[in-house]
């Protein structure tokens, strides 16, 4: 009996285990396999505070937390500079590195020996020395875990994290702060980790060295896989599988040793065979949104709220942009004024700068030269995410849509000023969170509505046609909120009858106010959507003037036809 | 200063094998893109597998190393066809193969631990010459891991440049969509490096075999050294790798100059840390993208 109960407190080890990994992997992409490491710092902190120190529970347990969310923060920073296979091996050596520490700094941890007698926890009288008396606290430990990463990632920041996951410029280019939504979510994992790591010095009285090497690291990523990346409930089941299927091995009579080595082979092949005949795991991702606002959509409010309308008339200017890369100017001197109500196009044959100059005016790339002003507000040098927080935003030629997210989810993430991005109001202030996301639901519905999207609101992005792709490019920059909407191609690869439904959204926008800038290939767009347009070539500015003007110009047109 | 002498000739010799370990898997990256972290196991099997030629077929040493370095080989060769083929094929993302490969590393080091047991396996009544140079000394085993490195990466070079497969595994590295379009069979390709790569691993196994025995975990530490040796010479270059590695053994030998001994590994790891951050395109910006 004690034997199973054993079993049932190891699943609730892992399941605070697996979901926060599952935060980590599954809902930000950040596939940083050092998770054992976080693991053991909540393990060690509360065996050195409790043994040495003689710190009563629940000290070490805080501490603990607090000290590994602290690591989380600092694993983080690599995060922020290399992605995929390098953000992988990066944290493997992390772990590696703890690894030696703890082995070799025998004074604070005991070296190879580890540290025994951690004191078992003492609950309204209770010692919990059987794992039958640890189960219910370890349980009730495991559900409050549970509610702690299923809360963030059912909230706009969750939100956030999943379109960060998708692509990381097109969040940034619709007001995230990456930086801050990395760091939160490594100190969100590795603090939960922690918590596991506390319960289990308490509950095994000993810590040592080797419960928290690589292999741990992977057998807890096994379960993050088996159950679905992105999918919590997933997470929970795949530790229950994990932690009892090789627990059968024990039927079998084997020594220890091999038993152990038999067991680590059935992660290993469970992980191959699940990427391979089921890569989403057994379930797949969860559906998020439907849970905040009920089963049924909301009604769109109606489309004279100001996420559509324009509001205070600025003009963003660019005086004297410079760009090079390695000796190629990309962009020479450049001079443009984007007036408010008015639709400037911006064209130039392939590698002219159109796109450099984009990226300059949104703060993707810091210009070596000039300055970029929204009204009498200079924005150069800003981060990304804040031009588009002080109204400038850009979309992307190759679209860059968050694939796996709805489409109601791709534009919600973009609209503006969302307490729920930050995670003291989604556990601090959860009924303005929840209010706020009410009416964000109708806004985006609205602009969904507005774009003639309304209906595809609870497809996949990635099941859309291509018309219906650049549709949601528009909504997505309009849901901003911005004043002044940089559209690099909208347009591009449509056919006739689409460009003519097209046609009168960008015209609203820009009789409402919006200020509006498109790079276009296409003169005949040009000469039905702009009043001004700029002619760019090898990076500099050729000739201002209306469509008619430049298109009449000989010499323009022999090198735009070049 | 003797003792700088020969920590200097211990991290060459030493950076000879981590070069050897860099380029057979800097060869499997750069022209596939897979992170093929099973190179460890595989490693290790090869040393396993010489162990068995010499010890229990009684071949003699010359003939159990080609018989590690075929194990090798066809090995690389299995992982590909049955484990990153599938993946390629369904254009899965990169980090799928990863952690794939994290999976089949498992599986692999798990099963040689049960097949040959936990303790290490030595090559008994080895006979190797001892070498006084000046105030350093080396054995014979030393000698044969720079040679080695010398002769098979001369080899691999003249492989790669003077024969139609040797560049078509340079135009893949370069460019595996061109490749693919001005019709190189990149299956073809792919099977070739794993076989070569995996075999090159062949040879600093059975030489470690001999040094210091070959044990189930010997892989892990193995493949981090190739790794790191590729990403300090930069992703694409034969000759970066090799001053990757080489670079990599010194700064480990001089490092226990005032480091204590088992804190040698968590430099190596510490170094990967530093150069992934600061220069992921290699120190060398040798890096093919």
């Amino acid at each position: 009996m004690d034997y199973l109960l054993h079993i049932l407190v190891l699943v609730s080890l892992y399941i605070v285990l697996a979901t926060s990994f599952n935060l980590l992997i599954g809902f930000a992409g950040l596939f940083a396999l050092s998770h054992a490491a976080f693991y053991a710092f909540g393990a060690y902190v509360t065996a050195i505070l409790s043994v040495k120190l003689g710190l009563p529970f629940p000290v070490p347990l805080i501490a603990g937390v607090l000290f590994t969310a602290f690591i989380g923060i600092l694993v983080a920073l690599p995060a922020l500079r290399v992605a995929g296979d390098y953000l992988v091996i990066v944290t493997l050596a992390l772990q590696v590195i703890v690894l030696a520490v703890i082995n070799n700094w025998k004074d604070l941890t005991g070296g190879t020996d580890g540290i025994r007698g951690v004191p078992n926890l003492h609950l309204f009288g209770y010692v919990l020395d059987t794992p039958g008396k640890f189960l219910p606290v370890s349980a009730l430990v495991a559900a409050g875990c549970f509610w702690v990463a299923w809360r963030l990632a059912g909230s706009p920041f969750g939100r956030a994290l999943r379109a960060m996951r998708e692509n990381e410029s097109a969040a940034q280019a619709v007001g995230k702060d990456l930086l801050y939504m990395k760091v939160t979510v490594f100190a969100f994992a590795a603090g939960l980790a922690a918590v596991a790591g506390s319960l289990f010095a308490h509950y095994l009285t000993y810590v040592g060295a080797d419960s928290f090497t690589i292999e741990e690291t992977i057998y807890v990523l096994a379960m993050v896989i088996l159950g679905g990346t992105g999918n919590l409930w997933g997470s929970v089941i795949g530790a229950a599988i994990l932690v009892i299927l090789p627990e059968l091995l024990k039927f079998i009579d084997l020594p220890t040793d091999i038993a152990d080595k038999s067991r680590l082979i059935i992660y290993g092949l469970m992980l191959i065979v699940i990427l391979r005949f089921r890569p989403q795991g057994l379930f797949g991702e969860m559906a998020t949104t439907a849970r905040v606002g009920g089963s049924i959509l909301p009604a769109a409010a109606s489309i004279e709220e100001p996420v559509i309308a324009g509001r205070s008339g600025t003009t963003l200017t660019g005086k004297g942009l410079h760009k090079t890369f390695g000796g190629i100017v990309a962009v020479a001197d450049l001079n443009i004024e984007l007036k408010p109500g008015v639709i400037t196009g911006l064209i130039g044959p392939n590698g002219a700068g159109k796109t450099t100059a984009f990226n300059l005016l949104t703060g993707f790339l810091e210009p070596d030269a000039g300055s970029v002003a929204f009204g009498s507000r200079p924005i150069t040098g800003l981060k990304a995410h804040r031009i588009v927080g002080a109204g400038v935003a850009r979309s992307f030629q190759d679209l860059r849509l968050f694939t796996k997210m709805t489409v109601l989810e791709n534009v919600l993430v973009a609209l503006p000023d969302q307490a729920g991005d930050g995670v003291f109001a989604v556990f601090l202030r959860p009924f303005l969170v929840r209010r706020e996301e009410r009416q964000n639901l109708g806004r985006a519905m609205a602009v969904l509505d507005f774009v003639k999207l309304g209906d595809k609101a609870t497809a996949n992005a990635e099941d859309l046609s291509y018309a219906e792709e650049k549709l949601l490019v528009i909504a997505r920059l309009l849901a901003t909120g911005a004043e002044v909407l940089l559209f690099d191609e909208p347009l591009s690869g449509l056919d006739p009858t689409t460009l003519q439904d097209i046609f009168p959204i960008i015209h609203r926008l820009a009789e409402s106010g919006k200020t509006v800038c498109i790079i276009e290939h296409n003169l005949d767009v040009i000469k039905e959507l702009c009043k001004v347009v700029y002619f760019l070539d090898e990076g500099r500015i050729l000739a201002i003037g209306t469509p008619e003007q430049l298109v009449a110009d000989p010499a323009l047109a022999a090198r735009y036809f070049k | 200063m003797d003792l700088l002498a020969q920590l200097l000739v211990n991290g060459l010799i030493n950076g000879s094998n981590y070069a050897l370990l860099g380029v057979g898997f800097g060869l499997i990256f750069a022209t596939t893109r897979i992170v093929h972290f099973a190179y460890g196991p595989i490693y290790t099997a090869a040393a396993y597998a010489t162990w068995f030629a010499a010890m229990v077929l009684g071949l003699p040493v010359v003939l159990a190393v080609p018989f590690g370095m075929a194990a090798a080989a066809l090995l690389g060769v299995a992982s590909y066809l049955y484990l990153y083929r599938p993946f390629e094929l369904r254009q899965s993302p990169p980090l799928v193969s990863l952690i794939a490969s994290l999976g089949l590393f498992i599986v692999l080091e798990n099963l040689i631990g049960i097949i040959f047991g936990a303790g290490s396996r030595v090559i008994d009544g080895l006979q190797y010459d001892v070498y006084l140079v000046g105030p350093t000394f080396f054995t014979s085993i030393n000698l044969a891991q720079v040679v080695g490195l010398l002769l098979l990466t001369a080899l691999l070079g003249l492989f790669l440049r003077r024969t139609s497969y040797g560049k078509a595994i340079l135009a893949m590295t370069d460019n595996p969509e061109m490749a693919r379009i001005i019709g190189i069979d990149t299956r073809r390709v792919s099977l070739l490096v794993f076989a070569i790569g995996s075999a090159l691993s062949g040879l600093p196994a059975a030489l470690i075999l001999m040094k210091d025995g070959a044990t189930p975990h010997m892989g892990f530490i193995a493949v981090f050294m190739a790794f790191i040796a590729v990403v300090v010479g930069g992703i694409g270059s034969i000759r970066g790798a090799i001053v990757g590695g080489i670079a990599l053994g010194l700064v480990e030998s001089i490092g226990l100059w005032q480091i204590p001994t088992e804190w040698q590994n968590a430099i190596s790891f510490i170094v990967l840390f530093l150069v992934v951050l600061l220069r992921p395109r290699g120190l060398f910006g040798m890096a093919g993208r």
